[in-house]
Parts: C-alpha cells; sequence; structure tokens
C-alpha cells in the first residue's frame, strides 16, 4: 500500500517535471535556447499565486489568471533581456549564462521583495486527501489530481497546436532552418518571443499547480527547475511527449528511492540515469542525433 | 628538428626578466598586516576562489564547455583533506566512525588525486555530449558528489561539518595570517604552470578544439585526448584548491558546495574574463569583495551580480580582462616588434618543406568507395590511383559526391564500403587525426580556421604533432619546451611567408580577407607536414588575381614533391595546373585523363551542360 501511495506521488512530481521540462522545450524548439531561468520562473508563478490567492484572498481563478499574466510577461523579458541579445552575438553560451543570471535575479528578488521563508498554501480543491481502498487505503490529495489533469493536458494541447495550425508550421520551420523561414516571410523573432513567453507561462502555472503540494518560497524553483532540465533531456530536447517520459523517469525514481532505499539518495538514481543514458543516446530517449556536416 | 641550434628566441628586456620578483611582495601582507578578517578571511579566499576559478577556465575558455558542477571537484579536495586529517579531540560529539589523521600534504595529495580521477570520469561523456546536454551531466555529477557528502555521515559528519586543527610545523603554527604563506606558493606555482599550459601548443590544441575540432582533428590533435586532459587537468586543480579551502577556517560543512556555488563561479569567470590568470583574479576579488563593501546590500548580491553578469555578456563579451588586453595591446612595452624582427629574421634559414618525409608507393589508391547515407549514395564504387608528385583534379557538378570523397578520404565519415590505400598504408582503422598524422593534409570549403587565434598561431596548430616535450616539461616551461615553441614558431612564421601572408602573422585569423583566410588554411595545412594535400575548393571566391597567386603556390607544392589532390569548380584553374583530371557525376567517376581530354570527353559535356539541346541554347 506505501509503494503504491508512493507511486502516486512519484508520477504527480514527475507531471510538473514533464509540464517545466515542456517549457523547456518550447523555446529549444524554436530557438534552439533553454531558458535556464524556468525554475524560478516557476517559483515566482508560486509566489505571486501565494500572493494573490492566500494573502490578499482573491478568487482562485484570478489568482490564476494573474500568475499566467506574469508568466507570459516574465518571458517577454527574459527573451528581450537574455535571449535576444545572445543570439546577436552569436556567441555559443551567452545565452547559457545570461539566462541563467536572470533566474538568479528572480531568486534574489523574491528573497529581498518577498521573503525568506517557507509557506504552506491551501489547495482550491481542500487538502483532504480522498481515500482509496478503505480506511488503510492509499490517499490521493485532489491537487494532485490537478496536477496530473492540468499538465497532461497543457501538453497534448500544444502538442496538437503545434501539428496543425499555421502557427505552429512556423514554429517547425524555424526550428528547422531560420534563414529559411525569414526568407518564406515568417518572423522570426516573433515566433521566437511567443515561444518564450508562452513557456514560461506554462512554468508559472507549474509553481501555482505544485505550491499546494510542496511549500511556497523563493529557493522552491532552483532544484525543481534543474530536475525538470534533466528530465526534458532524458526524454529528448526534439521531442514534446518525450518530456513526459523524462518527468515520469524522474518523478519515479525519486519516490522509489525515497522509500527502498533513503530519502537523501533519492536523486542519485534520476542523475546517474541521465548520465548513462546520454553515455549510450547523446540525443535522449526520443531525440534526433544530428550528422554533422563539414 | 634537425637545423635548430642557431635559432634563438630574443631575450626580452631586463625590467620584464625582473618582473616576476614582485610576485614576492604579497608574501610581506601577513607579516605587517594584523587584521585576521581582511587577511586570512578576504585575501585566503580570494587567493582559493582564484584557483577553482582558473580551474573552470580550463572547461570553459579553453575547450569552450560550460561546466555547472565546479563545487563537486572542490568538495572532493576539501573533504579528502578534512576526513584524512581531522583529529577526533575536535569532533567529540560527530558521528564520523574514521580517523585517519594523516599528515596534511599526504592528504591534499589524495585529493588532488581523487578529484581529477572525478575529472576522467567526467571527460567521457564530456566527448559524446556538448552545449545544454553537457552542462545538464555536469550539474547532476555536482549534485550527485552533494548528496555523497551529505549523507555519507560516518565519514563526513553529515549536514554539521567537519573542524579540522590549524596547520602546525614544530612550534611554528599555520592557523591564522600565517596560513598564507602555505597558500601563496600553492597558488603562485600552480597559476604560473597553467599559464605555461594555456601558451603551449597544449592551450592551442584546446582552442583549436573549440574553434574547430574537425579542423584540430586534421591537423593530428586528437580531440578525445586533449577534451579528456583538460577536464583531468581542470578537476586536478579544483582539487587543490578544495584541499587548501579545507584548512582556511579548519572547519567545512556540505552548505558551501552546493550548486549555487558553481553558478557563482561560472559568473565570476566570466566577469573577469576567459584564458586570463588576471581576469579570473579580478572577477574573483570583486565577487569576494562586493558585498563586503556594500554591507547593506550583501542580502542582494546575487541580483547584483546577475545584472553585471548580463551586462557583462552584452557589453564586454571579454570580461574586465579583454578591456585590459586591448588597453595593453596599446601600449610600446607589448609591441611584437621584436619577436616579429627575429622571426623575419630567422625564418629565412628554415626550408618549408624539410620536412616533407620521404615516401614510397602510389600516393592514394581508392577501390570501389562506396559511401550511404540512408537512400541516397553520395559517392558509388569510386576507384582512383593518384601518382605520387603529381596534382590531380577531381571535378564535377553540384553533389557529384566531391566534398563527401574528402570527408571520407580523411576519415571524417566511415565509407560503407571499399578500401583507402596511402603510400602503401591501408587508412581503414585510422582516425581522422591519426591520418593527418600520417600525412594526409586539407583545407576546407567552407573556412575552418581557429579564429580567436592569430594567423601565425593558426599553422602552429598545424604544427602540433612536430612538438616533444611532455606536459611536465610545457608546465615548468623548461628550456627544452622554449627552444622548441621557438621553433616551430620560426617554422611557422616560414610558412606563412610561403604563402605570402607573413605581413598578418600577428593578426586575428577573423580579421582576415577572404582571400587571406584561404591562403592561411594552405599554410596551415603544409605545417602538418603532408605526403598528399587534399584542397577542397580553395578557389572559391577569389578574385582571378588571387586565384593566379593560388596556382602559382600549388605548383610550387607539387614541386617540393607534395602529392595534391584539387577538389574545384573552377575550371580554368583545373584545366591549368592539374596532370590529370577525375570527373564525378552522380557519385560515379565519368571520366579521367589529362585535362584536354577531359574537356573533350562527351560524357563530361553532358553532366555539366545536359543533353537536351535547348539546355545549352541559352542567352538572349
Amino acid at each position: 500500500m506505501q509503494t503504491l501511495q508512493l507511486l502516486w506521488a512519484g508520477i504527480a512530481q514527475g507531471m510538473i517535471y514533464a509540464l517545466v521540462a515542456f517549457g523547456y522545450n518550447i523555446t529549444f524548439a524554436t530557438s534552439k535556447i533553454l531558458n535556464f531561468s524556468l525554475g524560478n520562473v516557476l517559483m515566482l508563478g508560486g509566489v505571486v499565486g501565494f500572493i494573490l490567492y492566500m494573502t490578499r484572498g482573491v478568487p482562485f481563478a484570478a489568482a490564476l489568471a494573474g500568475v499566467i499574466a506574469v508568466g507570459a510577461v516574465g518571458g517577454v523579458l527574459v527573451q528581450k533581456l537574455a535571449v535576444e541579445p545572445s543570439l546577436r552575438k552569436k556567441s555559443q553560451h551567452a545565452w547559457i549564462l545570461a539566462t541563467l543570471a536572470i533566474g538568479i535575479v528572480l531568486r534574489n528578488g523574491a528573497e529581498v521583495f518577498w521573503s525568506t521563508d517557507d509557506f504552506k498554501m491551501r489547495s482550491p480543491l481542500g487538502d483532504v486527501p480522498l481515500r482509496i481502498g478503505g480506511a488503510g487505503g492509499i490517499g490521493i490529495y485532489p491537487q494532485e489530481i490537478l496536477i496530473i489533469l492540468v499538465s497532461l493536458a497543457i501538453v497534448l494541447a500544444v502538442e496538437t497546436l503545434k501539428a496543425r495550425t499555421l502557427l505552429g508550421k512556423a514554429v517547425q520551420a524555424v526550428s528547422e532552418d531560420k534563414e529559411t523561414a525569414s526568407l518564406m516571410g515568417i518572423d522570426q523573432t516573433r515566433v521566437i518571443l511567443i515561444s518564450f513567453s508562452l513557456s514560461a507561462a506554462i512554468a508559472a502555472v507549474g509553481g501555482l499547480l505544485v505550491a499546494p503540494v510542496t511549500l511556497v518560497s523563493a529557493t522552491m524553483g532552483t532544484v525543481l527547475g534543474v530536475k525538470a532540465y534533466s528530465a526534458s533531456i532524458i526524454g529528448g530536447l526534439e521531442s514534446g511527449y518525450g518530456t513526459i517520459a523524462g518527468g515520469l523517469i524522474i518523478g519515479l525514481s525519486e519516490s522509489l528511492t525515497a522509500r527502498f532505499v533513503s530519502t537523501g539518495y533519492k536523486d542519485i538514481p534520476g542523475f546517474l540515469f541521465l548520465i548513462v543514458l546520454l553515455l549510450v543516446k547523446p540525443a535522449g530517449l526520443f531525440g534526433r542525433q544530428a550528422v554533422r556536416k563539414v | 628538428m634537425t637545423e635548430a641550434g642557431h635559432l634563438a628566441a630574443p631575450r626580452p628586456p631586463l625590467p620584464r626578466r625582473l618582473a616576476p620578483l614582485l610576485l614576492l611582495l604579497p608574501l610581506l601582507v601577513p607579516l605587517l598586516v594584523e587584521n585576521q578578517y581582511y587577511v586570512h578571511g578576504i585575501l585566503g579566499r580570494i587567493l582559493i576562489y582564484t584557483l577553482l576559478v582558473a580551474s573552470l577556465d580550463l572547461v570553459v575558455g579553453y575547450i569552450g564547455d560550460v561546466s555547472i558542477g565546479h563545487a563537486g571537484f572542490f568538495a572532493i579536495g576539501a573533504y579528502t583533506v578534512a576526513v584524512l586529517t581531522a583529529p577526533p579531540a575536535l569532533n567529540g560529539d560527530s558521528a564520523i566512525a574514521f580517523y585517519p589523521q594523516w599528515p596534511f600534504l599526504l592528504a591534499l595529495a589524495l585529493g588532488v588525486l581523487l578529484s581529477a580521477t572525478a575529472g576522467f570520469v567526467l571527460g567521457f561523456p564530456a566527448l559524446r555530449s556538448s552545449g545544454p546536454y553537457l552542462a545538464v551531466i555536469t550539474i547532476a555529477y555536482g549534485l550527485i558528489i552533494y548528496t555523497f557528502i551529505n549523507e555519507q555521515e560516518a565519514w563526513t559528519n553529515g549536514t554539521k561539518g567537519v573542524t579540522l586543527a590549524p596547520l602546525r610545523l614544530g612550534s611554528l603554527s599555520f592557523g591564522g595570517n600565517n596560513y598564507l604563506f602555505v597558500l601563496y606558493p600553492f597558488l603562485v606555482g600552480v597559476l604560473w604552470a597553467l599559464r605555461n599550459i594555456g601558451n603551449s601548443f597544449w592551450g592551442r590544441a584546446f582552442e583549436a578544439i573549440k574553434n574547430s575540432s574537425v579542423a584540430a582533428a586534421c591537423s593530428g590533435i586528437s580531440r578525445a585526448y586533449y577534451k579528456v586532459s583538460a577536464f583531468v587537468l581542470s578537476a586536478g586543480v579544483a582539487g587543490l584548491a578544495g584541499g587548501l579551502f579545507a584548512q582556511l577556517d579548519s572547519y567545512i560543512a556540505p552548505n558551501t558546495f552546493s550548486y549555487n556555488l558553481s553558478v557563482e563561479f561560472l559568473i565570476a569567470l566570466i566577469f573577469g574574463g576567459t584564458r586570463s590568470i588576471l581576469g579570473n583574479l579580478i572577477g574573483v576579488t570583486l565577487f569576494v569583495f562586493l558585498p563586503d563593501l556594500f554591507t547593506a546590500f550583501a542580502d542582494a548580491r546575487l541580483m547584483v551580480y546577475g545584472v553585471l553578469l548580463l551586462g557583462v555578456l552584452f557589453f564586454v563579451p571579454e570580461g574586465v580582462a579583454g578591456i585590459l588586453r586591448r588597453l595593453w595591446g596599446r601600449l610600446p612595452v607589448a609591441r611584437v616588434d621584436r619577436e616579429r624582427e627575429a622571426l623575419a629574421a630567422q625564418a629565412s634559414q628554415v626550408e618549408v618543406f624539410a620536412h616533407a618525409v620521404d615516401r614510397q608507393g602510389e600516393a592514394l589508391v581508392l577501390e570501389s568507395v562506396t559511401m550511404r547515407f540512408g537512400g541516397l549514395t553520395a559517392v558509388n564504387d569510386l576507384s582512383l590511383i593518384i601518382p605520387r608528385g603529381s596534382i590531380r583534379g577531381l571535378i564535377g557538378p553540384n553533389g557529384s559526391g566531391k566534398s563527401t570523397t574528402v570527408n571520407v578520404l580523411t576519415g571524417l565519415y566511415r565509407p560503407s564500403a571499399g578500401r583507402i590505400t596511402s603510400f602503401g598504408h591501408d587508412m581503414g582503422g585510422l582516425t581522422t587525426a591519426q591520418r593527418a598524422r600520417f600525412g594526409m593534409a586539407r583545407t576546407f570549403q567552407n573556412l575552418q580556421l581557429f579564429h580567436d587565434l592569430t594567423a601565425l598561431q593558426n599553422v602552429l596548430v598545424g604544427l602540433h604533432q612536430s612538438f616533444r616535450s611532455n606536459l611536465y616539461q610545457v608546465a615548468c616551461w623548461t628550456a627544452a619546451a622554449q627552444r622548441e615553441e621557438w621553433e616551430a614558431k620560426v617554422r611557422a612564421y616560414a610558412l606563412l611567408r610561403f604563402v605570402g601572408l607573413e605581413a598578418q602573422a600577428f593578426e586575428r585569423a577573423s580579421n582576415l580577407s577572404y582571400g587571406q583566410a584561404r591562403l592561411l588554411e594552405i599554410a596551415r595545412a603544409l605545417a602538418v607536414s603532408p605526403g598528399l594535400l587534399l584542397l577542397d575548393e580553395p578557389a572559391a571566391g577569389l578574385t582571378s588575381a588571387e586565384i593566379e597567386a593560388i596556382n602559382a603556390i600549388v605548383r610550387r607544392i607539387r614541386d617540393a614533391g607534395i602529392t595534391v589532390l584539387l577538389i574545384e569548380h573552377h575550371m580554368e584553374m583545373v584545366m591549368a595546373i592539374s596532370d590529370e583530371v577525375t570527373v564525378l557525376d552522380f557519385g560515379r567517376k565519368i571520366a579521367e585523363g589529362p585535362p584536354g581530354a577531359v574537356q573533350a570527353n562527351p560524357a563530361v559535356v553532358e553532366a555539366y551542360l545536359g543533353k537536351h539541346p535547348t539546355a545549352i541554347a541559352v542567352g538572349p
């Protein structure tokens, strides 16, 4: 029973990783850039959600709208402040450092202007677990169900849009070949901007989703962002649905290690898996390996 | 080198030779200043962190990979020293179960060794992955090490940390400010060695791999060897910094070695500027001092760093050191005139082609070579014999398989079938770098110069395999290593003179014009001392005057006994200088023979102009 309980918790946690990993995936698809501040954008979503919903007491739907807005604007800012200058510089690694820097500013900003403490956030669906299988059965928090459903819905919706709509085609075109896409009349800067905005909004929603099952704090996004990054690499950066596999692998390995080995070592198997996987498949589980051209 | 002896580098002026004595001055600080906080706390930290950042620089600045896991190596060094030297008396109520109580230096040596081993292990994923893929591996690596020092309480006492006894030698205490006497010699020695390595053929090999790993391989540089070596060196130095850090406060706890530390040091490195010891020092000093200067901002220091980093990335991408380097370059002391004069004088004593080794057999034999990519056959059943000492033209319309052929020859692609022999040796099992060392050099159609390096350094990379010094000799900059470096420089200068680029010797490759870049590619390929030179469209984009110059150079190369395979679109050039011409179309050989005969061959005319009469009836 306890194992089932942990499996369930692992899946819920894994879907949060998957959701943020999907955020990484979206910007990589358009610009070959990962927004390393995404973990801290998630934190921003959690903190803004907490302030609106708990401190100010606005309705949850309004808090959600606020979080989405903050994320979307945040994504635009990241793109304008960190990514666009890096792209113009044509420097290989400037974007890694620039987005890391934004993440640090966000985290430290939250510490300075908000709080350095941890806070408990109420779930809009209540904090009483549903019992499945009688009194001794596994407990499922409504929030966990919400996490899984919303994450799946977002990934599915965006992937469908990418496959079916003109904007989706434009995204793929920009991803394949920026120059040619530009020549075809696609405004690549706009496509990239939209992808950053969407990706950050998704991460911010992730923060609001995960807040009731963990704690809200300025540091909540740091490790989560790193794990989601691992999840996106495991799944393969080119693969949208691969992020779900990556997220679940990290989430489940965590909860199972915590159960059968020790909580202290819960991160190790996921990271070891990542390192070994990249030795065997350098582009992740579902990624494509590029042929080297001279 | 045979003609050595009479080649000697110019001696630098006296003040410059005496300048290293200034390095002794900081040793006075602990004697003159009593303040513990600034000398021991701040200065000590700056010295140790500079070592750490310099180690990071090897990977980030020289090899060009982003590591966000160096805190892990730092931790390995620190905890090896802490665990091995901690006395039980100071860790009374701890969970530690083992007290080996080794002497400090022995523990430090083991820490460096363990850390270097960890770097070796990280080197392998680094060979297969790069960019965001490698970055995540380094993060995972750092976090795994972090977890272990947190959890292995029997050794590390977990989050509560380990307390060490201050160092002493007899009645002499090396605690407090006196610890600087231990720290400083390590710092100066290691930074000096790193600087020597960075300026030597090792450093050039690192940068060559960073700028173009393909061109590095074609210059005979094994990417695996140098990349893994860089990770081992870097991890070893980071481990040393960690070991020294353990004794700084005589207490360490896991918190110090978190993911944040890796990120912060990356910031310090970029801020100060890469590939510069001075830059490392400046970055770290700012990093340690800033929170101290603005105590009110101590809580907000990360925000300040973040904003500073963004500013540096976009306004001065070369960091503070980059600015200083540019200013320094304008001073008369920094002029390279003396070196240039000495090189120019001595280069005339060098025979450019003296090293072309006598080789036997046909220069190149292809037997039924086929290269398929999925369903596409780019080269189909190609057989070819190129006799020694000739110029062979290889032509064909776009997509006929010319460039693929060159890539198969140099080992960048493994052929699907067939056999390649050069001077009687089977090339089958050889890597690109091994083929280069064997004597197969090439230029690139889409220029692959090492753009961060000067023209002279580009040619020096080509001379890579002529260096015999080992790493120890290079690190200590022994007389032998210095002589070897100078002799190579003279030869590189002579090669630049051969292609007519001596005036640009100290110019960065990225500043050269298109035609000059093409010439530099040839000079770099010649530096490999090839028996067979593959020229991949050397005339692409050049004016007819520049093509004339290249024609003359290619003829002189042939006259020196080097066989040339010339891949070219420019028909006039091929017909003018080739002894024989091979024509490809759709990956197949359709004609071969002397230029005149090939030109008249109906199959060739058809391949180029098409069969249908309207295809040639163009024009108004």
